[in-house]
């Protein structure tokens, strides 16, 4: 089988920095990641220097992820080594117990870490998630909360929270917790869309109007968020359709909806130049906004 | 209740779907070619979300748009599939029943699936999926022996040898094609690729 730098024409310099790249955006390519840094490490471990351990880390982590207990072992046992009182190496060895579901095992490295050190949030949020594996939604959502309440600013935390109470079907709890995102990362278009999308699914007059206006909010921030485009178009359709409004906010609401009709319409001839099977979705959505232009009138 | 019949392409995105996101709980809808009446023939699906299934909005844009694209091809919805994130777990969640529901109103024989991620492994003999019918407002667990695959040894060496090649890969749910409209959610590229696997000229598998 080629290598990793056959297949790509690559040397190893490269293949470190592309590692490093997905280490800062945070990339969940696990299957990648083993594959560039198995071979990196076994061919090239000497030229690293110490780079070679939070490669070690990141290569064993998405080991776990892909089943591949050998290679998370044979990482796991080398930080170990050189690190053998380490807090941050214990949580690797607990992540692997989870992986391999022992859970309790797991739990008693996680206590004895925070027995150590109670502040220490990388063991407090394993154990949140232990409790998410086994399916205790609701136990986590109260471990959650109560991580929170000490460190409010855990951006990772809160938009984990609202993942749990969303799919609790909790919306107006996971709307507070976008409402924390977006005020500790106001230019996030993510975080804008996903709240419209809570407030939508709530319903009701009040809630579409607010989801109006955060996908609008959604746009200014990245007018290339199609969620958000299309999330324009439904809610602002869904108003004027409403028998409770006004003749000035239907109309303000026709308009909105045009406009945004109008921008998708766009969009889509733009990515149906090309291939056959693009004019395909172009035609569906204009038909779409079509005949959802006539039962709205 | 009637049988249903799960065609080698419907079957074949399910599961590609499901190993494409395997973090995720995965949503689609099932499709159906034949005439109504008789068996329900599931002959392709629509590959839809692999995040956030229960919020409205852009489940409620891809069942419109499926619905007009059926139209246009002289297809209708039939049912609708799931697999949710937690292995263990293969119990219809509150928002599967909700866009079943919406199917069934309809169409009559609407079948609801989920997949059982436990069962997904290659050593696995048997299709990983729990079908539910519609009895009385409720969904009830189908007969095993009212669902066929025909042809399911030939079906499970498709679904496993497109995995090996990494065409999994190649797969468009509706959650991508909103990340990049140029993608397909219809996936012809991978029903043409099914179809060449699936052949006879191809000899054995």
């Amino acid at each position: 089988m080629a290598s990793v730098a056959e297949m790509y024409d690559v040397g190893w310099e490269e293949m470190r920095d592309k590692l490093r790249k997905w280490r800062e955006d945070n990339c969940r390519n696990s299957e990648q990641i083993v594959d560039v840094g198995e071979e990196l490490i076994s061919e090239h471990a000497s030229k690293l220097g110490d780079d070679i351990w939070i490669i070690y880390e990141q290569v064993m982590i998405a080991a776990l992820d892909c089943s591949r207990d050998d290679l998370a072992l044979t990482c796991l046992q080398e930080l170990r080594k050189q690190f053998p009182d380490s807090h941050r190496v214990k949580r690797l060895t607990g992540m692997r117990l989870e992986a391999l579901e022992r859970y309790d095992e797991a739990n008693k490295h996680y206590d004895a870490i925070l027995q150590d050190d109670p502040t220490n949030t990388a063991a407090r949020k394993r154990k949140i998630s232990i409790l998410k594996a086994q399916g205790k939604s609701t136990e986590a959502i109260r471990e959650l909360n109560e991580y929170l309440e000490q460190f409010v600013g855990d951006q990772e935390a809160w938009h984990e929270l609202s993942e749990l109470y969303i799919n609790e079907h909790d919306y107006g709890k996971a709307a507070f917790c976008l409402e924390e995102l977006m005020m500790i990362n106001p230019h996030n278009h993510l975080y804008c869309e996903q709240y419209a999308e809570v407030k939508y699914t709530q319903g009701g007059l009040e809630n579409l109007e607010l989801s109006r206006k955060y996908f609008a909010q959604a746009l200014r921030l990245n007018n290339r968020n199609m969620r958000a485009l299309f999330g324009l178009y439904m809610s602002a359709s869904h108003i004027a359709a409403s028998p409770k409004v006004s003749a000035k906010v239907k109309k303000d609401n026709m308009k909105y909806a045009a406009w945004a009709a109008t921008q998708i319409n766009r969009a889509y001839k733009l990515a149906g130049r090309g291939t056959k099977e693009n004019k395909c979705s172009m035609k569906t959505v204009e038909e779409m906004l079509e005949s959802m232009q006539i039962t709205m009138s | 209740m009637g049988e249903v019949e799960l065609s080698c392409r419907a079957y074949v995105k399910m599961y590609l779907h499901a190993c494409l996101f395997p973090r995720c709980s995965i949503n689609g809808l099932l499709l159906s070619s034949s005439p109504t009446g008789g068996t329900v023939c599931v002959t392709d699906c629509v590959p839809l979300l692999h995040s956030h299934l229960p919020l409205a909005p852009i489940t409620q844009l891809a069942l419109t748009q499926v619905d007009v694209w059926c139209s246009q091809t002289q297809q209708r919805i039939v049912g609708y599939y799931q697999a949710n994130a937690c292995v263990s777990d293969n119990s219809p969640t509150p928002c599967a029943l909700k866009i079943a529901d919406k199917i069934a109103e309809q169409f009559d024989n609407a079948v609801l699936l989920m997949l059982d991620g436990s069962k997904m492994s290659p050593d696995y003999r048997v299709p990983p999926i729990v079908m539910y019918e519609r009895k009385d407002s409720r969904w009830i667990l189908k007969d095993k022996h009212t669902i066929m695959l025909r042809q399911w040894e030939e079906t499970r060496a498709i679904a496993s040898q497109m995995i090996e090649s990494g065409d999994h890969t190649l797969l468009v749910d509706f959650d991508s094609h909103l990340d990049d409209i140029t993608k397909d959610w219809t996936n012809q590229k991978l029903n043409t690729k099914i179809e060449e696997l699936a052949s006879p000229a191809n000899g054995n598998i």
